[in-house]
C-alpha cells in the first residue's frame, strides 16, 4: 500500500486510540498519542516520496492525492513541529480537564495539515481545510473561556475564507468540469477576464483569512491566546502556514497568469508589509504574554507574505524560509508561555517577574528564540531577514523595505519586554516557591532553540528542500546563486558567509565569557535583586521596583497617531449594523401567533382594496 | 597557518587602536565640551586613567549570571563591528576578518550588543536599568528608520550592499557625501542618535536616571562598557568616513576624517538640553526622515 494511505490509517486509527482508550487510562492514552506521531512522523520522513500520486473515485469524481516538492517542505514544517509540540503537550496537558478529546483532536489537526498538503485536487482540499478549522476551533473554545468573543470571531472568519473557497471551487468546477489543481492552472488562461481577477482574489480571502493577513487578522489574537499553549504552538508554528501553502500556490501558479497580475503582487506585499508593522506596534502594546505572541505571529506572517508576494526567487526562498524559521521559533515561544503558566498560573508579564534563576533552561530557550525572532544574527531568523531585505531591495521596493525595516526594529521592543517580563526585574517572595518546568517540557524547547542555530549557521539544510519546491514551481535552481550550504548571496552577487562569523563570535564571546563572565561570577557572591542603590534607598523586602507597567508607554505617546485606529471597531460597528437590522426582522417576526393573525388580516384588507386595481 | 596568526595579528591591532582612538575621542570630547562651557576640564588622557583605574577594582556583589554576560554580549558586538567595517582602503594593514563588510549584516550585529547588554541590565533588577533600557529600544527604532533610509538608497543607487564595492565607487565618483547628499544629511542626522550624546542622552540621562543600564555596575564590568563604548564610537565613525568621505588612505587621514565627524554630535550635544523619550523619537520622524525621503527618490531617479 501506497505510504500516504499507511499514514492516513495510522492518523484515524491513533485518533480513535487516543479518545476511546484513553478513557480507560490516561498513560494508554499518551503511548498511543506519541506513537501515532512518531510512527507517522518517521514514515513521513524515511518513506514518504514526493513523486507517487494515488487517484480515485468517489462519488464519479475523481480526487487525486499526492506530495508535491513544494508541499513537501511545508509537511516538514507540520510533522517536525507536531513530534515535538505533542512530547511537550504531554507533559503540559497533565491534570487539564477533557483530555481524550484535546489529544484526538491534536491528532485531527495534523491529519487534516497532512490532507490539505498532499490534496492535488479542490474537493479534498476543500474538506481537510474544513476539518482543520473546525478542529482547531474546538481547540479555541476547549477552555470554555471567552468564547463569544474570541470564539465566534474565529469561526466567523473561518466561514468567511471557507465560502469564499468553496465560491471559487464551484466557478472552477462548473467552468472547467474538473476539480484537479493541475487542470484547474493549466485552464486558466481560458477563463474570461473577469474570471481571471475574481477567482484568485477570492481564494486569497480563503487563505489570508487563515494567515492572518490585515484585514483577516482581527481572530488571531483572541483564537492563538484562548486555546491551550501546546495547541497555540502548533496553530502558529503550523496550521497558519498552511494559508501561506495555499498563498504560494495562488500567487505563483496563478497570478503570474494574469496579465495585470502584478497589482494584486504589490498589494498583497504591501498589506503584508502593513500587516507586519502594524502587528509589531500592538505587540508592544500587549501586557500578556500570550496575547503579544500572538500579534508577533500576525506581524511575522506579515513577512513572509511579502516575501511570497513579491516573487522572485529570492524573496521566495526568503518568505518559505522565514515559514520554516516562524515554526520554530513561534512554537518554542508558545511553548514556553505554556511553562511558565503551568509553574505560576499567570502569563501576565504585570504579575510574574524575575524568574530566571527559577527556570533557567526555560530562559534559555526563550532567548535563543528570541534572537532568532528579532533576526539578531549568527540565528536562523536572520538569514531570512537578511534574504527578505535583499529581495526588496533587488526588486526595487524602495518604500516597502523601509516599512519592513521599521517593524523589525520596532520588534527588538517586544523581544525585550517578553524576556524581561517574565525572566529579569526583581525577583519576587510571591513566585520564590517556583520550579523549572519538568524535563520532557524542557527537552523540546531546548531542543527547537537549537534547531533555531543550527539552521542558522547551515541554512541550506532547508534551503534545500526549498529549491526543490520552488523548482516545482517553475523557478531556475537557485543553488549555489542565492545559496550554498553557509553561504547567502543576493541579486547583486554580495554574500554572506555564515560559517566564520559564528566561529568568530563564538570565539570573542568564549573569551569574554571565560576571563569576564565566569571569573567574575565566581568572585563574586550573590546578593537578592533587592539589594540595589536606587537614588540613596535600598527597597525594603515588600517593595517591588520592577518596571513594568506601562513598558513602553513614551513610544506610545511617539506612535499614538497609529494606534488611534482599529479595524476591530469597524468591524464591530459592521456587525451592531448587521445586528439592528436582525432585530428590526426580529419585530416583525415575533413568534406571537396574535401578530401574524394580525399581519393576515392585513393583508387581506390590502387584498380588497386594491382587489380592483390588482386583478 | 601563517595567514590565520596573520589575521589574528591583525585582529587584535584593530582593536588596539579602536579602544585608544575611542578613548581618546572621549577625553577630547570632555575637554572641549568644558572648554565651551569656560571650565579648564581633565586632561584628554583622564580617561585613561579612568579606565586603568575601573580595570584594577575588584567586585564584591553580583545579581545573577546574566548580569555578566550582558558586558560579554556588548563586546562581541563591538569587536564583530569594528572587524566588518574596513578601517583603511587598501586593507594591507589592518588585515582583519573583514567579510566583504555586507551593511545589512553590519545593521543586525551592531544592535546584537544594546540587546545584550539590555538582559544584563535587567537582571539587576534596578528599575532605572529597565528604563534606560527602555528608552535606549523607543529612541533606537527612531533614528534606525532614516538611517536605514540612508543606506538603502545608497546601495540601491550603486547595486550593491557591500561596504567595500561602496569604497571602490567612490575612487571615481568622488565622496558620496556630496554625489548623494541627502542620504548624507539623513545619515548624520540618524547618527546623532546613534551617539547618545545630549540632546539625545536619556538612556543614561545623568541625574536622572543614575546612568541607566549600567547603574549596578562597576569595577571591571564598567571597564568592559567604557572600552566597548569606544570600540564601538571609533567603528560607527570609521563607518561613516568609509561610507561618505571615500574612507582613508593612511591613519592620519582616517583620523582627521573621524575628528570632523565627530565634531557634529559633540558640538550638536553642546548646545542642547535633553529631549524627553518621544520628543526624540518624533525628531527623527522628522526633517531626518524627510531627507530619508529624498534620499530614496534621488536613487530612484538617478
Amino acid at each position: 500500500m501506497e505510504t500516504i494511505l499507511t499514514i492516513f490509517i495510522i492518523f484515524i486509527a491513533g485518533i480513535a486510540g487516543t479518545y476511546f482508550l484513553g478513557k480507560l487510562n490516561g498513560i494508554l492514552r499518551s503511548v498511543i498519542f506519541i506513537a501515532t506521531l512518531l510512527v507517522t512522523s518517521w514514515l513521513f520522513f524515511t518513506a514518504v516520496s514526493p513523486d507517487v500520486i494515488i487517484e480515485f473515485e468517489v462519488m464519479g469524481i475523481m480526487l487525486s492525492w499526492g506530495l508535491t516538492p513544494l508541499a513537501y517542505v511545508f509537511a516538514i514544517i507540520v510533522f517536525g513541529l507536531s513530534i515535538i509540540i505533542g512530547i511537550y503537550a504531554v507533559k503540559a496537558m497533565e491534570g487539564q480537564r477533557s483530555l481524550n478529546f484535546f489529544f484526538a483532536n491534536f491528532l485531527i489537526s495534523v491529519m487534516a495539515m497532512f490532507g490539505i498538503l498532499i490534496s492535488n485536487d479542490l474537493i479534498s482540499f476543500f474538506i481537510f481545510w474544513e476539518i482543520m478549522s473546525w478542529s482547531s476551533y474546538f481547540m479555541v473554545v476547549l477552555n470554555h473561556k471567552d468564547v463569544q468573543r474570541s470564539g465566534i470571531t474565529y469561526i466567523i472568519f473561518c466561514v468567511i475564507g471557507a465560502y469564499a473557497m468553496m465560491m471559487a471551487i464551484m466557478i472552477i468546477y462548473s467552468s472547467t468540469g474538473s476539480v484537479m489543481i493541475g487542470d484547474f492552472i493549466s485552464n486558466f488562461h481560458a477563463f474570461s477576464p473577469d474570471m481571471k481577477w475574481l477567482l484568485p482574489i477570492l481564494l486569497l480571502i480563503g487563505f489570508a483569512s487563515k494567515a492572518a493577513l490585515m484585514p483577516m487578522h482581527v481572530w488571531a489574537p483572541g483564537a492563538y491566546s484562548n486555546s491551550p499553549m501546546s495547541y497555540t504552538a502548533l496553530f502558529s508554528g503550523a496550521l497558519s502556514k498552511m494559508g501561506v501553502y495555499g498563498m504560494v500556490l495562488v500567487m505563483i501558479m496563478i497570478v503570474q497568469q494574469i496579465p495585470d497580475g502584478y497589482w494584486i503582487k504589490e498589494v498583497i506585499a504591501w498589506l503584508g508589509g502593513i500587516t507586519s508593522a502594524i502587528g509589531t506596534l500592538w505587540a508592544i502594546k500587549q501586557d500578556d504574554a500570550k496575547r503579544m505572541l500572538a500579534y508577533s505571529s500576525v506581524a511575522q506572517l506579515g513577512y513572509i507574505i511579502v516575501g511570497v508576494a513579491i516573487g522572485t526567487p529570492l524573496a521566495m526562498l526568503a518568505g518559505l524560509f522565514l515559514a520554516v524559521m516562524h515554526g520554530i521559533f513561534k512554537s518554542t515561544l508558545f511553548m514556553v508561555v505554556g511553562a511558565i503558566e503551568r509553574q505560576t498560573g499567570t502569563s501576565n508579564f504585570t504579575e510574574v517577574t524575575g524568574l530566571i534563576r527559577k527556570m533557567p533552561w526555560t530562559f534559555l530557550a526563550a532567548l535563543m528564540s528570541i534572537i532568532a525572532l528579532a533576526g539578531i544574527p549568527p540565528l536562523g531568523g536572520f538569514i531570512g531577514k537578511w534574504m527578505l531585505y535583499e529581495s526588496l531591495m533587488g526588486s526595487n521596493h524602495y518604500l516597502l523595505i523601509i516599512v519592513i525595516f521599521f517593524s523589525s526594529t520596532a520588534a527588538f521592543l517586544y523581544c525585550y519586554k517578553f524576556l524581561f517580563g517574565f525572566f529579569l526585574g526583581q525577583e519576587e517572595k510571591e513566585w520564590s516557591h517556583v520550579k523549572e518546568a519538568p524535563a520532557l517540557m524542557v527537552v523540546p524547547m531546548v531542543l527547537m532553540a537549537i534547531f533555531s542555530f543550527v539552521l542558522g549557521v547551515f541554512p541550506g539544510l532547508i534551503l534545500k528542500p526549498i529549491n526543490e519546491g520552488m523548482q516545482f514551481l517553475g523557478y531556475v535552481s537557485t543553488d549555489n546563486r542565492f545559496w550554498e550550504m553557509s553561504m547567502i548571496f543576493n541579486d547583486w552577487g554580495n554574500q554572506v558567509v555564515m560559517e566564520p562569523i559564528v566561529y568568530t563570535i563564538f570565539a570573542i564571546f568564549l573569551f569574554f565569557l571565560i576571563f569576564l563572565t565566569l571569573k567574575g561570577y565566581k568572585n563574586t557572591r550573590y546578593v537578592t535583586t533587592k539589594d540595589i542603590s536606587s537614588s540613596g534607598e535600598i527597597p525594603r523586602e515588600d517593595e517591588n521596583f520592577t518596571f513594568i507597567t506601562g513598558f513602553m508607554q513614551p513610544f506610545f505617546r511617539a506612535v499614538a497617531p497609529v494606534m488611534k485606529r482599529q479595524i476591530d471597531k469597524y468591524y464591530n460597528s459592521f456587525g451592531k449594523g448587521l445586528e439592528a437590522l436582525f432585530d428590526f426582522t426580529r419585530r416583525i417576526y415575533n413568534g406571537n401567533g396574535q401578530t401574524y393573525a394580525l399581519y393576515f388580516v392585513i393583508f387581506v384588507i390590502l387584498l380588497l382594496m386594491f382587489r380592483d386595481s390588482l386583478f | 597557518m601563517e595567514s590565520v596568526g596573520y589575521y589574528i595579528l591583525g585582529v587584535i591591532v584593530t582593536i588596539i587602536v579602536a579602544f585608544t582612538v575611542g578613548l581618546t575621542y572621549m577625553g577630547l570630547n570632555r575637554k572641549i565640551t568644558a572648554r565651551v562651557q569656560n571650565r579648564k576640564g581633565p586632561p584628554f588622557y583622564q580617561n585613561f586613567i579612568d579606565a586603568y583605574k575601573l580595570a584594577s577594582k575588584e567586585t564584591a556583589i553580583h545579581h545573577g549570571f546574566m548580569q555578566h554576560a550582558g558586558p560579554a554580549f556588548l563586546m562581541v558586538a563591538s569587536i564583530m563591528s569594528v572587524l566588518i567595517i574596513p578601517v583603511l582602503n587598501d586593507g594591507k594593514w589592518f588585515p582583519n576578518l573583514n567579510f566583504n563588510g555586507d551593511l545589512i549584516f553590519l545593521l543586525y550585529i551592531m544592535v546584537f550588543g544594546p540587546l545584550g547588554m539590555a538582559l544584563g541590565a535587567g537582571q539587576t533588577g534596578n528599575p532605572n536599568s529597565a528604563i534606560g533600557v527602555t528608552r535606549g529600544l523607543s529612541q533606537m527604532v527612531g533614528f534606525e528608520i532614516p538611517w536605514v533610509m540612508a543606506l538603502v538608497a545608497l546601495m540601491m543607487q550603486y547595486q550593491t550592499t557591500s561596504l567595500v564595492d561602496l569604497m571602490t565607487v567612490q575612487q571615481t565618483t568622488g565622496w558620496l557625501m556630496f554625489s548623494s547628499p541627502f542620504a548624507f544629511l539623513a545619515a548624520v542626522l540618524a547618527m546623532l542618535g546613534m551617539f547618545r550624546y545630549s540632546p539625545f542622552d536619556i538612556v543614561g540621562a545623568p541625574t536622572e536616571l543614575a546612568s541607566g543600564p549600567a547603574s549596578e555596575n562597576g569595577g571591571k564590568y564598567l571597564f568592559t562598557m567604557m572600552s566597548s563604548g569606544s570600540i564601538f564610537a571609533f567603528a560607527k565613525l570609521t563607518l561613516y568616513v568609509d561610507l561618505f568621505m571615500g574612507g582613508a588612505d593612511n591613519l592620519i587621514e582616517l583620523l582627521v576624517k573621524t575628528f570632523t565627524i565627530y565634531l557634529i554630535p559633540m558640538l550638536y550635544g553642546m548646545v542642547s538640553p535633553r529631549y524627553r523619550t518621544e520628543q526624540a523619537i518624533r525628531y527623527f520622524w522628522g526633517w531626518p526622515l524627510f531627507f530619508g525621503f529624498l534620499a530614496l527618490v534621488h536613487a530612484m531617479v538617478f
